[in-house]
């Protein structure tokens, strides 16, 4: 057995990766392998968020071409790896820009639309939230107040984003994918 | 097209004098034929079945046809009805059990996961009896039927020879319309026979790049249409599903010319319908697909899970696809019923501009014109 494979085998043994995980890795080419041990050993990923990589690495390279390996290296994947982040934070920040790439119209989509909530400044008890995938498109707005006054100030405030068309622009943006 | 060859023919005790079974053992005399007892099947776990002795059992088992007779019943609703979303009120009948073709996407991958044959039932009398005793107790309804649920419905009709059974069943019946949905071109079981109005032949449909990179052992998009103008010829009704839609870097171009090359060669007028329905896959069916095809890029989209469980590609992505390709279809056949599969009241309301009232509604849509006057 080569030494990356004793590497790999160790590290699925430690965190008890099901066969299929372990299996799919392997399938890999050594330097693709290698690439993303490094990786799996600084963000001391478990099963489920590995068989995530896994996928989100796969797909983005059969839709893209390249290797996982020249993702895995990319500026934006691999400078919060190497940065003094706690693990957690590492492991979000990598999954989030893996998740830039492996989605990007939804990304793109999902950023514009928190800009836009941004840009209503409702302030802080006027909340507006949207599904995950902004799936169903439904925006949820949700209001608090402790009296009367403050709920109708804030009715007001949503009344003028209605006016503006600023509200209206939010909506629209589910049609400019 | 490659014509189907089994590796085994299973034939249950009791069933060796069917009809079907005589037509496919003197069409293929030199196959291996083996008779099983009652309920082979259920008695054989899939883990120790043949099939599974083999590296890919799934397609192992595609290429072994047992013969054994349906005990419940044939006529169901459409499974892929469910709670909150639209549904077209379709029934669905099922004479083959598996599929001969292996779709990347295919959702039977988990639905018969553990099934190690390609299923034939035998008793076709028993399901025209049920399919009569519903339609024909209920006149004043009109109802569409299709068999293409749990098996392509003509890949193998040159071997099963079905469709002389189905075809003039159908035909001779005032309030049903017959639906065989395939993506095989095995047409010329049909073309002796008179529909009489009253049978669709439709094929699923995508680009070509798609056919020939996920559809193994299908026809090609250009035998498919050729098809299609025979049976068009030979009297039928057509149908064009596309369904699952599958975005890819060229989809728009993909599908624009895909559907002017279908309504530059076909007559519009004899068109019955046509529907479009996005990719859609449980997690289990990804696992499946993933492990079973690791080079496909069905997977690549940019799929999310939906509140059914499934995954499709995004709903602003998905709205916008199915916008360009009605918008394409409405051009090429203006009046021509058009519906959707397995989609929300709110997806219906964005593409179409208005949600159906009930089932019943997308179901009349589709009856009343092919059936009116008729």
């Amino acid at each position: 057995m080569s030494q990356l494979n004793e590497q790999i085998a160790t590290y699925a043994h430690e965190k008890r990766l099901s066969p299929q995980t372990l299996a799919r890795w392997s399938a890999w080419s050594e330097e693709d392998q290698a690439a993303f041990l490094v990786v799996v050993q600084v963000l001391q990923l478990g099963e489920n968020h590995l068989r995530d990589f896994l996928d989100w690495l796969e797909e983005i390279t059969a839709r893209d071409g390249g290797t996982a390996r020249e993702l895995l290296t990319r500026a934006d994947i691999h400078q919060p790896l190497q940065s003094t982040l706690a693990r957690n934070d590492k492991l979000k920040a990598v999954k989030e820009a893996l998740r830039r790439i492996r989605y990007p119209r939804l990304s793109r989509l999902e950023g514009d639309v928190r800009a836009a909530v941004k840009a209503l400044d409702l302030g802080n008890r006027i909340q507006v939230s949207f599904p995950p995938a902004l799936e169903g498109e439904d925006i949820t707005v949700e209001l608090k107040a402790h009296n009367l006054q403050e709920l109708t100030d804030s009715l007001r405030h949503l009344q003028q984003r209605v006016e503006d068309g600023a509200l209206q622009r939010l909506f629209a943006l589910f049609d400019e994918v | 097209m490659q014509t189907y060859q089994p590796s085994e023919i299973l034939i249950e005790q009791g069933e060796e004098n069917t009809p079907v079974v005589q037509r496919v053992l003197t069409r293929l005399p030199h196959v291996p034929v083996r008779i099983v007892e009652k309920d082979w099947e259920r008695k054989t776990p899939a883990r120790t079945s043949p099939a599974l002795s083999e590296h890919e059992p799934f397609a192992a088992g595609k290429r072994r046809v047992l013969f054994t007779r349906q005990r419940s019943t044939f006529l169901e609703h459409c499974p892929a009805g469910t709670s909150g979303l639209v549904c077209c009120n379709y029934l669905v009948v099922s004479l083959i059990s598996n599929c001969s073709m292996d779709c990347s996407y295919c959702f039977l991958q988990e639905y018969l996961a553990n099934n190690p044959t390609l299923k034939v039932f035998t008793n076709v009398g028993e399901l025209l009896s049920e399919v009569a005793g519903a339609v024909d107790r209920h006149p004043e309804r009109h109802f569409r039927i299709g068999t293409g649920e749990l098996s392509d419905s003509l890949a193998l009709d040159p071997l099963l020879g079905f469709s002389a059974d189905m075809v003039p069943f159908f035909a001779a019946r005032q309030n049903v319309l017959l639906e065989l949905k395939t993506k095989s071109d095995c047409v010329n079981g049909l073309l002796s026979l008179d529909p009489k109005e009253r049978v669709v032949v439709s094929w699923s449909l995508t680009p070509s790049e798609i056919i020939d990179t996920e559809e193994h052992g299908t026809a090609s998009f250009a035998e498919r249409l050729a098809a299609a103008r025979q049976v068009q010829a030979a009297g039928y009704k057509l149908g064009f599903h596309f369904d699952p839609l599958i975005e890819y870097p060229n989809w728009e171009e993909g599908y624009r010319d895909t559907i002017a090359q279908i309504f530059s060669t076909i007559d519009v007028r004899r068109v019955a319908w046509v529907s479009v329905g996005s990719l859609r896959m449980t997690p289990a069916l990804r696992t499946a697909v993933r492990r079973r095809f690791p080079q496909t890029r069905i997977l690549s989209g940019e799929q999310v899970p939906c509140g059914d469980g499934k995954w499709r590609t995004f709903q602003a992505l998905r709205v916008k696809m199915y916008r360009a390709i009605t918008g394409w279809l409405k051009e090429a056949a203006p009046t021509v019923p058009m519906y959707m599969c397995m989609e929300t009241a709110a997806v219906w309301e964005k593409v179409f501009g208005h949600v159906p009232s009930s089932d019943k509604e997308v179901a009349r849509t589709l009856t009343q014109p092919n059936l009116a006057g008729v």
